[in-house]
């Protein structure tokens, strides 16, 4: 005889499954951000044959389903490098790369959006490239991005979803385990997407409260 | 360690590719043209006078695209049996890409129609036109043609996103990837040769929307 009614237990499988979902989130989005700067950086310093290389694999990870770059990983890698992944690993890495491409394409524009005559003028100064990059490219360029930045974000809270597929128990897959023993999607359902909507929720008002003050600097302030 | 890499293997497996390529290429086209139908109501009620249809086809909006496509899915497919509606899992799947495309496709038609003229409308109240006259022969087709290249975007969106019906039971591409990975063994060759098939796929995809846009769009 199967059990099955809600208990006490679900409500901590769905608060682990939480945990597990907002905790690869932030890991993610920390790693991926880290490498996509990185590689734009490779692009402001136009190093020869990084550049176009990273062009490239971001377009490749940015036209490409995150569930097959998922698989590539979980049971391509190990075959090839005849190693070990666990499923958090490769969900990890996935998830790092492929934010990495969309942070790596929103960076490159938000640099690009600075006028080339205000790095010229900075330059002329005789300030090194990085100093212009630093003092007076980057804060313009972060104003800019931010936006498109608070949509990948949110984005990417969603993608986190996909990880339940190898077996991963984030919030989906509590959803999936709690699905097959209640035998109520509606309600199970019901209660996993209203938890992924105040999320993103979240995330998108903190974005949009950091955007106000990075733009701070340009809004009317009045006579 | 050994590098072996051989996609030589995998040739005939390339006709069960194929069929799973027809599989995604009919979900996704269905889903375009229910997806464009459901946006375009979407949009015009979210343009609409009344705040209350504003506010209905808004909140719509606002779910399917702040839910993880996943869980939609998985909604549809367990919950909708349980309230006596029987759909196959490839009717469940399009059905699941119509509502999601629908709420993308909204977004880019309401701002097509919000950037129709004033100007515009006023000449053709004061024509005499009728209200659907001037969606269905004005609003409409000035907001579609400048929606054309994100519309684009949508749809390559539309195709990546059809790789989750695998999580269905279903077989399109990357379901008989799937099979032929644990077949053969080879699960690297197969999701590499994927990950590529999808990016040609989407890639042509925006090429055609681009030129269609620039098309549609060229001074007369």
């Amino acid at each position: 005889m199967r059990y099955a009614d809600f208990t006490h237990h679900d409500l901590l499988l769905l608060l682990q499954g939480l945990g597990v979902s907002v905790a690869l989130f932030v890991a993610t989005t920390i790693i991926g951000s880290i490498i996509g700067l990185a590689w734009a950086m490779l692009r402001y310093y136009r190093t020869p044959l990084l550049a176009p290389l990273a062009a490239a694999v971001a377009e490749l990870l940015k036209n490409s389903p995150v569930l097959v770059q998922l698989f590539l990983v979980f049971f391509g890698l190990p075959v090839l490098l005849e190693t070990d992944l666990t499923p958090v690993q490769a969900a990890l890495i996935t998830l790092s790369g492929n934010t990495a491409a969309f942070v790596y394409v929103i960076a490159v524009s938000a640099i690009e959006s600075v006028g080339r005559e205000q790095l010229e003028t900075a330059r002329v100064f005789g300030l090194s490239r990085w100093q212009a990059l630093r003092r007076i490219v980057a804060p313009q360029a972060a104003a800019f991005g931010f936006g498109p930045l608070a949509g990948l974000l949110v984005n990417q809270l969603q993608v986190t979803s996909l990880i339940s597929v190898i077996g991963v128990v984030d919030l989906t897959k509590a959803g999936a385990i709690l699905n097959v023993r209640t035998l109520k999607p509606f309600i199970v359902w019901t209660v996993i997407g209203v938890l992924y909507y105040l999320m993103a929720r979240l995330i998108a008002r903190s974005c949009a409260r950091v955007e106000t003050r990075l733009r701070a600097h340009s809004q009317w302030k009045g006579l | 360690m050994s590098l072996t890499f051989d996609p030589t293997t995998l040739a005939p497996y390339l006709g069960d590719l194929a069929a799973g390529a027809r599989l995604s290429a009919l979900a996704c086209a269905l889903a375009l043209a229910g997806g464009l139908a459901l946006g375009i109501v979407a949009a015009l009620m979210r343009t609409s006078a009344s705040p209350l249809v504003r506010r209905i086809a808004g909140v719509y909006a606002d779910v399917f695209r702040n839910v993880p496509f996943i869980v939609q899915l998985f909604f549809l497919f367990y919950g909708l049996p349980e309230i006596g509606v029987e759909l196959s899992a490839f009717g469940t799947g399009v059905l699941a890409l119509s509502l999601a495309g629908g709420a993308f496709t909204s977004d880019v038609i309401r701002s097509g129609i919000l950037a129709v003229e004033p100007g515009v409308l006023e000449a053709a109240q004061v024509s005499g036109l009728s209200r659907l006259a001037i969606y269905r022969r004005i609003v409409l087709p000035i907001a579609l043609r400048s929606a054309v290249r994100p519309l684009g975007s949508v749809f390559v969106n539309l195709i990546l996103t059809s790789s989750i019906l695998s999580a269905i039971t279903i077989n399109e591409l990357t379901g008989s990837a799937k099979i032929i990975a644990s077949d053969t063994f080879q699960p690297f060759e197969v999701y590499a040769l994927l990950l590529l098939l999808y990016a040609v796929m989407t890639w042509l995809v925006s090429l055609s929307a681009g030129a269609l846009h620039r098309h549609l769009n060229r001074a007369a």
